[in-house]
């Protein structure tokens, strides 16, 4: 099992999301990516792509205003 | 994957609707280390309203996203943990409560149940395939905008579908109502009834239900089964709006605690579920009103419910499961006579061994909560032997002679029994 960080701090959308499902294609099932962002659209967004894709999601408030989208691939 | 991470808190609440919002600011005022996990989005199904006009407070209206992220910042003040993800499992024992999400095993001493409820679907044929952004609506001010100049349906007569239904006609061409009663008969208050009645753009259907679905990719009909003649006439509509209630999101805790016939978890007043350290608040609650102002009282009351069931906990480990001697706890009731007798033996036998072995006597009758942290069932005469704060053995019934046979196993210095109760 491999887990990945993917900073996208500072990204407005879509990038946080284009550069998390390129990111995800290089990772196999059951791997890990947590992608850390601080824009609202992208909370949004990042986890409903991910969810209708069918992977696990998880996301942690880190402080006010910035995100760990944590996606298990299925 | 591998193995998953255990994280432990003073209270897990499941749900970021008003009711675990109301409990996050009760537990985070009283200090308590709170998590708080929300499945999609934090105000829950609040957030859905579009004016809210009968919370105290906001004489002008406030909408149900406005006052659900006040409550999450007050929230959010008092230090609460938020985490935004689905709850895979629960587990509710006696003396532990455990929570599973993909990622996480919570291990918490009180667990407060706020997952609310969700809308109720028809379940007519082809419904599914156009759920949400395909055409079928739960939440006109999600979606009456993008009404704009079309046709829409709406199905059900409550409060709910004829105020969001007078709603949709600042925005679409048309509003057909599916009503399932005779005309005028609907479900709604009178006032919301005679302006419906009264507005030329809303136009009724009698007696019906929905038949089926029909569409592409996105809605295009609908088709109406008039329930007195079971003809079947199809509506040509971009939209269509359910709002035939609700039912509870229970299904995590189905055999878990007790449930209502409809599935509504049932509590008393105390919000407690009758499973030690749980609760439950909202309207995932068996009650008679649900609205964010009921909801809010309830996780009021849930928040310092789990205050004062972690007091009491705290109390419990430290006097009653002491590390310092060799513990002898012994269960009695009020109401039992016999259970009664054997204190003043118990009282004998602590003294007999001289300060190595520290009594506790607990009234099952009186302090049921100190009962349940020692197990769910425990009988009156019921003898618990603790070794460093840890039980060791426990024994239903009992006499002078075996607990000292117990005991002196437990202790450095064993005492003679003939010589100590001549």
């Amino acid at each position: 099992m491999q887990e990945r960080v993917l900073d996208c701090l500072g990204e407005p959308c879509p990038v946080p999301l284009v550069k998390a499902q390129r990111a995800l294609e290089d990772l196999e099932a059951g791997d890990i990516l947590i992608v850390q962002i601080d824009h609202s659209c992208a909370m949004k967004s990042l986890p409903e792509w991910a969810r209708d894709a069918g992977h696990n999601v998880e996301i942690e408030e880190i402080d006010n205003g910035e995100w760990e989208v944590v996606i298990e691939k299925s | 994957m591998g193995e998953k991470k255990k994280e432990h808190y003073d209270v897990v609440i499941i749900g970021g609707g008003p009711a675990g919002l109301a409990a996050a600011i009760y537990c985070g005022r009283a200090h308590l280390d709170t998590l708080l996990l929300e499945k999609t989005m934090m105000g829950g199904l609040a957030t859905n309203t579009n004016t809210i006009e009968n919370y105290p407070g906001f004489p002008e209206g406030i909408t149900g996203p406005e006052l659900t992220e006040l409550f999450h910042r007050q929230a959010r003040k008092f230090g609460i943990k938020f985490k935004m993800t689905d709850v895979k499992d629960v587990e509710f024992r006696c003396d532990s409560r455990r929570i599973e999400t993909f990622r996480t095993v919570y291990d918490a001493r009180v667990v407060i149940i706020a997952t609310g409820g969700r809308p109720r679907v028809t379940r007519a044929q082809n419904e599914e395939k156009f759920l949400y952004n395909r055409g079928i609506s739960f939440c006109a001010t999600c979606d009456a905008a993008a009404s704009e100049g079309k046709t829409v349906m709406v199905i059900g007569s409550g409060d709910s579908a004829i105020e969001e239904g007078t709603y949709l006609t600042r925005f679409a061409r048309e509003v057909i109502v599916s009503v399932i009663h005779d005309e005028p008969q609907m479900d709604c208050n009178e006032t919301a009834r005679d302006a419906a009645l009264a507005n030329p753009k809303m136009s009724f259907a009698w007696n019906t239900i929905v038949d089926s679905f029909e569409g592409g990719e996105t809605l295009e009909r609908v088709n109406l089964k008039n329930l007195k003649s079971g003809e079947v006439t199809p509506y040509e509509v971009d939209t269509c709006f359910e709002f035939i209630g609700y039912e509870p999101n229970t299904e995590l805790f189905l055999g878990k605690v007790e449930m209502s016939r409809r599935n509504y978890i049932i509590t008393n007043e105390a919000m407690e579920t009758g499973i030690p350290g749980v609760f439950a608040c909202g309207d995932v609650r068996e009650k008679n009103l649900r609205q964010v102002v009921t909801a809010v009282s309830d996780g009021a009351v849930a928040g310092v419910g789990a205050e004062k069931y972690i007091a009491e906990s705290t109390r419990f480990e430290r006097d009653i499961l002491q590390k310092e001697k060799i513990g002898l706890i012994y269960i009695y009731s009020a109401i039992d006579a016999p259970s009664q007798e054997l204190l003043p033996i118990m009282r004998e036998v602590e003294s007999a061994y001289g300060g190595q072995v520290k009594l506790s006597v607990i009234d099952q009758y009186r302090n049921h909560s100190l009962c349940e942290q020692l197990g769910c069932d425990v009988e009156p005469m019921t003898v618990f032997y603790t070794v460093d704060g840890e039980i060791v053995e426990t024994r239903a019934r009992c006499d002078r002679k075996s607990i000292i046979a117990q005991l002196n196993k437990l202790v450095d210095d064993p005492v003679d029994v003939v010589e100590s109760f001549p």
